[in-house]
């Protein structure tokens, strides 16, 4: 058990340097051909337009839906942190702790919170560049996967309380 | 809960130690004194056995039924 959950750590380690090295590549040229463009308008922008109807809006939404995408996507991988804590608790062998069944909860959690919020911001995008959003469409796309896999830990964790709770009442038979 | 355990009276009846109870009847100490403080929530037929048979007893006399 304890050489299975220490090969499972380091996957799991390269798997989150990975997805971390990814989304720091993807931060720097989005800085690098699409910030100096947005810089350069935005010295040119015309300040004494209205706000709310002008080309202002649609660039600073377009950065601000940009920044929030990058932001769940940071915030999915902190989510993939806590198999870390999960396998860590394995290795203590607390198979069945209160903090194992809090973890698959949370990473369901961090699930459904990343792939709604992305649905919603690509559809925000998709308005804004005045594109065609297909709900359907969307929902197709492989990210949507993370629903499932959020029930699949929401199962998880009612499973590991009534294996906890299975397994306080097997210590305390006598 | 309405099921009292009276391993302790019966210990002192017949004179022998929670240790030596756990020895004989191959538990561990700590088990004997979850079963004594009345914190187990079950007791297994081969151990009520082992206790009866070492304290000469009937499973009565260890366990006993009081209305709440």
């Amino acid at each position: 058990m304890k050489n299975n959950t220490t090969i499972l750590t380091v996957i799991t380690y390269a798997v989150l340097l990975s997805a971390v090295s990814i989304l720091l590549n993807d931060l720097r040229e989005f800085d690098l051909q699409q910030f100096k463009e947005f810089q350069n308008w935005a010295k040119t922008a015309n300040k004494s337009e209205n706000w709310f109807t002008s080309k202002n809006a649609i660039k600073w939404s377009y950065y601000a839906i940009s920044t929030g995408l990058f932001f769940w996507r940071a915030y999915l991988i902190y989510g993939f942190t806590y198999f870390l804590s999960i396998l860590s608790e394995v290795d203590k062998g607390h198979y069945f702790s209160d903090n194992n069944i809090k973890y698959f909860r949370k990473i369901g959690n961090i699930f459904i919170a990343y792939t709604i919020n992305v649905l919603v911001l690509r559809f925000l995008l998709a308005l804004i560049g005045k594109s065609s959003f297909n709900f359907f469409t969307e929902y197709k796309a492989e990210f949507t996967l993370l629903i499932p896999c959020a029930l699949a830990f929401y199962l998880l964790a009612e499973i590991f309380k009534h294996a906890k709770e299975t397994k306080e009442e097997n210590d305390l038979t006598i | 809960m309405p099921i009292i355990v009276n391993l302790d009276v019966m210990l002192a009846k017949r004179k022998m130690k929670s240790k030596d109870l756990a020895e004989t009847i191959g538990i561990t100490t700590a088990n004997l004194s979850i079963l004594k403080s009345g914190k187990a929530r079950a007791i297994r037929f081969s151990t009520l056995e082992a206790i009866c048979k070492a304290l000469e007893c009937q499973p009565s006399d260890i366990l006993e039924y009081v209305k709440e």
